[in-house]
């Protein structure tokens, strides 16, 4: 079985109208992929990775997840697959401004209960790995926007979750940050195997990733394979 | 739980001002509190030990002078108590209800002289209980005893106002010296204490050596005595009104009229006064309770907002897998840690108001003539009352914090994110 398998997903919002999002997606994505979503504005790739996280629920059909079926979940159990499983990197990066950046790694694992100095110690490892223990004792706002989403990376990768969803990543970032980012997820990718999922409507991130999944209307459109990185005439970020 | 702490205290270090408003409000609302009910205290204090030397736990019963016309006599008649009167008192009719019966006589002026040293005083006729009554504290000797009454010796009880002029520098050696009083000696048996103002200045014998000596009449000044089994304030009435209606009954008093049998009742002027003590103190707590409420309030508030401004701040702790629960015990806690330090600091503060009013109302003394009332004496809260008005403070700080993070922890995740 797929480490992601979606069936009929339905997704309709009622504020006021009711608005159809997600019309009937199948879907299924196996670990160690790096796939990327796409779609414009309004085409319904957020609701879609909300759904992925956990963070939204769904109206029909049925989600998979390594084997368990999200559905009807408590928030509590919600809660705790999120925790367990799934990443995420988002594009305002979302980090606690009043905790540094070795606070912001280290809250996961808060809510694992796992006692301080381990935790301390593990999300000190992971800065290290994203190259940023110089400043582990720095506030967010002391930080430029890269190193804020680094330092987003190791808080999704603290758990050793099944997925990161990374939700424009580099959204709110320049070029070279982006490449940045885009060859960190990579490597990611490469040497650890995780599986990763991009929700972007940039052609150039989407071409970083070795999927590209296009949605359009609520609907899965396209699937490309792009191993070769060559997609969108193999354009660069920006 | 220390993790949690260390997470709440660094949202407090991070919203100083926030956590000060919300901490003054707690901090004043206990203050005051506090700072009340020790006012309170402090002058239902002062009010209880100046009634204290003058009411006793008994009845007692004088002739005074009538103020309306009856039975054919005249008003501003003067009423005498007899022996007829005492009689009934100690009658079988009131076994088990009157008790402790003594009388006393009329008191006469007296000049006391020894050594060519003179000091005027109040002669009386009295039985060894009048001391109770009259709350004499003895600074030497003994005051009457039964053996006094019943052999009718010539002793004699003075004041220590008396016992310094009459003995100057050493008045404890007044004791078993005689002192004429007027043509007869009476031996010194005791000395009770007096303070300058003290107005007292009777010199208490023997009620059955005063009636052979001065008065052979069957003549009583005054009938004292105390009461069983009578608790309230109806109860009492009810008493006073058969007993002293029979005494006006005997007396030809007009069975309205309150002069003339004067009747001073120790007990219901205590249960009056501790009704008027409760009276007040309920007022006091409502007062306190109306101020810790809008400190509640205040905290109740500043939670809400709280709530609302990290409510995107609690999207990403669930995000990142915080659980509802984890988000209530966050905000209860921090409302918790709030109210518990500041409220502990408001107390803190009051004693030390109360502290404060002790060293300056409550040493300051009104000179009412004959003696000096203090308005506050010794204001002060007991530690389990304070300690009690700041857990129930802390209880409701819980309660204020309920809410907001009742909806905190509800919000989806989802709309928590997109909050700004």
């Amino acid at each position: 079985m797929a480490l992601i398998e979606l069936k009929g997903i339905n997704k309709t919002y009622n504020n006021g109208q009711p608005l159809h999002v997600l019309k009937g997606i199948d879907l299924q994505i196996e670990r160690g992929e790096f796939v990327s979503i796409m779609g414009a504005s309004g085409s319904g790739k957020s609701t879609l990775l909300n759904i992925l996280g956990i963070l939204d629920n769904y109206d029909s059909g049925s989600y998979h997840l390594d084997g368990t079926l999200i559905k009807d979940l408590t928030e509590k159990q919600a809660a705790d697959y999120r925790n367990r499983m799934i990443g995420f990197i988002f594009q305002s990066f979302n980090l606690i401004g009043f905790k540094t950046a070795v606070e912001n790694v280290e809250l996961p694992l808060y809510y694992q209960g796992v006692p301080r100095k381990k935790r301390h110690e593990l999300a000190m490892e992971y800065l290290d790995k994203m190259g940023l223990s110089p400043w582990a004792h720095h506030f967010p706002n002391e930080m430029s926007g890269g190193q804020k989403q680094r330092v987003a990376i190791a808080r999704a990768l603290i758990t050793q979750p099944q997925i990161i969803l990374a939700d424009e990543p580099t959204g709110a970032l320049d070029s070279k940050t982006s490449v940045e980012v885009m060859g960190l997820l990579k490597q990611l990718n490469k040497e650890d195997g995780i599986t990763i999922i991009v929700v972007t409507h940039e052609g150039g991130v989407a071409n970083e990733t070795d999927k590209i999944i296009h949605i359009k209307d609520g609907m899965i459109g396209e699937i490309e394979e792009n191993t070769r990185h060559d997609a969108w005439g193999g354009s660069i970020i920006k | 739980m220390r993790e949690l702490f260390h997470e709440i205290g660094s949202t407090l270090r991070q919203n100083k001002l926030r956590t000060a408003l919300t901490g003054l409000a707690v901090s004043w609302g206990i203050f005051l509190l506090i700072t009340l009910l020790g006012a309170g205290n402090g002058l239902m204090n002062s009010f209880r030990g100046n009634m204290d030397q003058y009411v006793s736990q008994s009845i007692s019963v004088e002739g005074w002078r009538t103020s309306k016309p009856y039975a054919g006599y005249k008003e501003n008649r003067r009423i005498q108590l007899d022996q007829r009167d005492l009689e009934y008192t100690n009658g079988t009719q009131w076994e088990g209800t009157i008790e402790n019966v003594i009388s006393a006589t009329a008191s006469s002026s007296v000049k006391l002289t020894l050594e060519g040293r003179h000091a005027d005083g109040w002669m009386q006729g009295q039985m060894p209980r009048q001391q109770e009554q009259d709350k004499l504290q003895m600074a030497a000797g003994r005051f009457l005893n039964d053996q006094d009454i019943r052999e009718q010796r010539k002793v004699m009880v003075v004041s220590m106002a008396h016992a310094n002029i009459l003995s100057p520098g050493n008045p404890e050696a007044l004791i078993g010296q005689w002192v004429n009083a007027g043509q007869i000696a009476f031996r010194v048996v005791g000395i009770y204490h007096t303070n300058e103002q003290d107005f007292r200045r009777s010199c208490p014998i023997p009620y059955s050596t005063y009636k052979r000596i001065y008065d052979r009449s069957d003549k009583v000044e005054s009938i004292t005595f105390t009461v069983d089994g009578l608790n309230s304030l109806e109860q009492h009435e009810a008493f006073e009104n058969e007993y002293v209606g029979t005494l006006r009954r005997m007396h030809d008093v007009a069975p309205d009229d309150k002069r003339g049998i004067w009747v001073t009742n120790g007990y219901t002027e205590n249960l009056q006064m501790n009704k008027a003590a409760g009276l007040l103190n309920t007022a006091l707590w409502i007062l306190g309770m109306l101020t810790l409420i809008s400190g509640i309030v205040g905290v109740s508030n500043i939670m809400l907002i709280t709530v609302k401004e990290r409510t995107h701040e609690f999207g990403i702790r669930k995000a990142i897998g915080a659980k509802p629960g984890n988000i209530l015990s966050l905000i209860i806690t921090e409302s918790v840690v709030i109210t518990a330090l500041f409220g502990y600091l408001g107390m803190l503060l009051g004693m030390l108001a109360c502290q404060l009013l002790d060293k300056t109302v409550g040493q300051r003394g009104v000179n009412i003539g004959f003696e000096t009332i203090h308005m506050m004496v010794n204001p002060s809260v007991d530690v389990n009352t304070a300690l009690n008005a700041t857990l129930l403070l802390i209880a409701a700080g819980t309660l204020a914090g309920m809410v907001p993070a009742w909806k905190a922890a509800r919000v989806k995740p989802i709309e928590a994110l997109r909050a700004e």
